[in-house]
């Protein structure tokens, strides 16, 4: 009875600090602004299992599609700023932002952890006339206006495409499509002459042999793709990544923060979660607290920048 | 012989009782799925995807991948009993179906489409099986051109499906095309007719459309009727057998719809929708009888229903050979593939021969399963009908709430079912038909898209659409449809009014 007592006494005490301090104590969800089976939706599923066990509860996915994440970013930043609901952000968020038409900024979300990142490739067909990024510089150089597919217009990718032709100087003709598989389609058929696509996406059709990639956006070759040379050693000063992460509503207390950085951080050094990152394509390049806020600040303005010029 | 070591191959993987377990339970889920009208087999998918995670690759895959085709079978069900599709795909179904089971042949529709949909999936399965890597090349040699083109002849042929007066039926498939126009345009990224509401963004939800102006409209229109028609019959086994009039008439639909049905499947990002509609304006074409279509003709159920499950598993061509998801539920399995360190791709059949074999093989077991699950289930399914309506009627509007739901957890697409049910009534009450309109949103889209595109690539000339062999093909059937449309129109007119004069 006693020891009741004293127990009860304590949670009254403890109760508001107990509230971060024993997170979680239930089941977190988390929303993928995309529809099951996309990048992010893939990486948060690699992720679901290894942070369940970090964090001994119950992870939920749930997808909310439309917009190109529009609306799940909508929903998640109207959130309680409890550490309960996360959300799966990437570039993409950030692109968002930078458009205009959404009802969120950056501010609006706090950003926990980067894990994955990828980069852009601009890749050709197997066939192609241009089997190098030489080729197709000389093709510019000669008046020929190239034809690059991109999924989606004023997508991340669309304004990645927009920067390399600025890079390549030159001005590609972009040619808007619906998702990735319609885009990756229409090069292999040498409908269009190249697509910039992010490397997960890319992955199945180059390793089918169909699809090649002629250059890298990361500044340095890859451990998943060493025979691909990147811009800047075929002299094309260009350099960027995909990244994706977790984040939160903003104004998360900060226990709960240092907590799920704890798990992730953890996490990522799973065997298992390893094993699915490189399988998928990307490479695990974490960044926390300021290091990724200042990188996150860094990517906002680019993508601004970008957007600005396509309006 | 090559083809026969690797069956062997895949027979060993697909026999094993992990396997065949996890196969049977795949397409038990998905043929309940695709029966309960709303509710998608992608909801179903990525709820068990975290399942891939304990279990290997090749069961994983042979789960989810019966899932997908064993919806395609339940999918028809609804639509014949109740004239609510449970599936898009499945709401051309209703066109016949429903007629039949108010002719009190539900029994019978229903035993022909099981058969009609696994002799679309068994032949598609084995053309998959032998012709895998050429098909995957033929798919990707379809550019924007062909695909508008085709997309055309489809339109062309919703002028087909319209059953009562002509002007009607092209007023439904104009309001579809207008449908059809909000959400973000591919080609510019503007937003159209969205109204800053961020759930049109990507469009209207095609479910939500369908069961409104099907399901839900259907329900409002059988408010106060008592008693239907159907509640009065006797359900006798020999109610459900075929006759031998109705199997013959059926044999060369379910080939030609298996035929139309594989060659849209392997094209990405087009659907089963557009197969089972493209089979049915092709059989009602060609049909010695097209007066019958709309009445409960037996052509008019089986060629669709083989054409959707036979893209069902066609599909699975251009995403296991070239790593190309032709749509949400493939990408999903790419994913899970991807995970689990599987590349798709050429490489999948020499690299992983046993996944490859053992998920074809496990597709002609799943569909076995499917047919023998399913004819005991029809006398059950036709009992349904002896529901009374005040019961029926309510929990069916409760499941295409859940199942609309499901897709996007959105209540708005719930607002949006009603708002459709209400246009569907209607529709209803004016003669105008839910199918063309369907048609016309589907289809909409895809040839402006696709126009856009082609002229995008051709600096904007438009003889690029006769100039390409299959876009010109498309085109010339078009024309000679529209023609043929024309032409019978008059001779009907004047037949008419001579039997009116004398």
């Amino acid at each position: 009875m006693k020891t009741i007592f004293v127990l009860a006494a304590g949670l009254l005490i403890s109760s508001t600090s107990a509230l971060a301090n024993d997170y979680p104590t239930r089941n977190i969800e988390i929303i993928v602004p995309f529809s099951a089976g996309g990048g992010n939706d893939v990486f948060v599923r690699a992720l679901q299992p290894v942070l369940e066990r970090e964090l001994d509860t119950n992870l939920v996915v749930r997808n909310v599609p439309g917009g190109g994440g529009a609306v799940g970013l909508t929903q998640a930043s109207r959130l309680p700023a409890t550490g309960y609901n996360l959300v799966a952000v990437s570039d993409g968020t950030l692109t968002q932002v930078a458009s205009g038409n959404v009802a969120f900024g950056v501010d609006d979300f706090t950003f926990i952890a980067k894990v994955l990142q990828e980069p852009y490739l601009l890749a050709v067909s197997q066939d192609s006339e241009y089997q190098t990024l030489e080729d197709m510089q000389a093709a510019i150089a000669e008046g020929t206006t190239v034809r690059v597919g991109v999924s989606g217009v004023g997508s991340s990718a669309h304004l990645t495409a927009l920067a390399i032709a600025d890079a390549l100087e030159t001005e590609f003709s972009t040619i808007p499509f619906d998702g990735g598989s319609e885009t990756i389609s229409a090069v292999m058929g040498g409908h269009i002459d190249a697509v910039v696509l992010g490397g997960a996406e890319l992955r199945s059709s180059m390793s089918s042999g169909r699809v090649k990639a002629l250059a890298t956006s990361y500044p340095e070759r890859s451990d998943a793709l060493p025979d691909v040379p990147t811009f800047q050693e075929q002299g094309v000063d260009f350099t960027t990544s995909v990244f994706r992460g977790i984040a939160a509503p903003s104004g998360i207390p900060e226990e709960v923060n240092d907590r799920l950085v704890e798990a992730i951080e953890q996490a990522v050094q799973d065997e298992q979660f390893l094993r699915s990152a490189g399988n998928l394509g990307t490479d695990v390049e974490t960044a926390y607290g300021e290091e990724l806020e200042a990188f996150i600040q860094d990517l906002a303005e680019r993508m601004q920048q970008q957007a600005d010029r396509l309006n | 012989m090559d083809l026969l070591s690797n069956l062997a191959l895949g027979i060993e993987t697909a026999f094993t009782l992990e396997n065949l377990l996890y196969c049977a339970l795949g397409v038990t889920i998905g043929m309940f799925i695709g029966v309960i009208p709303g509710i998608g087999h992608l909801a179903a998918i990525s709820m068990l995807l975290p399942l891939t995670f304990y279990v290997p690759a090749t069961t994983a895959i042979v789960m989810l991948a019966g899932i997908y085709y064993g919806a395609q079978y339940g999918g028809s069900t609804a639509s014949i009993l109740l004239n609510l599709p449970g599936t898009p795909a499945s709401a051309v179904v209703c066109l016949d179906g429903y007629p039949m089971a108010q002719q009190g042949r539900a029994g019978v529709a229903l035993m022909m489409t099981t058969v009609a949909s696994f002799v679309g999936s068994f032949i598609t399965v084995i053309v998959l099986a032998a012709f895998a890597p050429p098909l995957a090349s033929f798919a990707v040699a379809f550019n924007s051109t062909d695909y508008f083109s085709m997309m055309l002849l489809g339109l062309v042929a919703a002028a087909i499906l319209v059953q009562g007066s002509p002007v009607k039926g092209i007023a439904a498939v104009l309001l579809g095309l207008i449908l059809g126009l909000v959400g973000t345009d591919v080609s510019t990224g503007i937003q159209r007719y969205a109204f800053g509401l961020t759930f049109l963004y990507d469009g209207i939800n095609i479910v939500a459309i369908a069961m409104g102006i099907f399901g839900v409209a259907e329900v409002i229109a059988n408010v106060g009727k008592v008693k239907g028609v159907q509640s009065a019959q006797k359900i006798t086994f020999r109610s459900l057998i075929p006759t031998r009039q109705d199997v013959k008439q059926s044999i060369m639909p379910m080939f030609r719809g298996t035929g139309i049905g594989t060659g849209v499947g392997i094209l990405p990002g087009t659907g089963t929708s557009i197969a089972s509609f493209l089979a049915y304006a092709v059989e009602k074409r060609i049909s010695r009888h097209p007066a019958k279509f709309g009445k409960g003709a037996i052509e008019g159920i089986t060629a669709p229903e083989s054409a959707n499950n036979a893209a069902a598993q066609s599909a699975f061509i251009p995403t296991l050979t070239l790593g190309i998801p032709g749509d949400a539920v493939m990408a999903l399995m790419l994913g899970a593939l991807l995970i689990h360190g599987i590349t798709p791709g050429p490489n999948v059949i020499s690299d992983n021969p046993s996944l490859f074999w053992g998920l074809v093989i496990s597709f002609l077991i799943g569909n076995v399963l499917l047919l023998i699950l399913n004819i005991p289930l029809v006398g059950l399914w036709v009992r349904l009908l002896k529901v009374p309506y005040p019961l029926l009627y309510p929990s069916i509007v409760l499941f295409i709430a859940i199942g609309v739901y499901s897709i996007n957890y959105s209540h708005m697409d719930i607002m949006l079912v009603a708002v459709f049910g209400v246009l569907g009534c209607l529709m209803l009450l004016l003669g105008f038909e839910p199918a063309p309109l369907l048609l016309g949103y589907i289809l909409g889209p895809m040839i402006e898209e696709n126009f856009r595109r082609a002229l995008m690539l051709n600096q904007g000339d438009m003889m690029v659409f006769v100039e390409r062999p299959v876009s010109a093909a498309f085109i010339a059937l078009s024309v000679l449809l529209l023609a043929w449309s024309a032409y019978s129109m008059v001779k009907d007119r004047r037949t008419a009014r001579m039997a009116a004069g004398q």
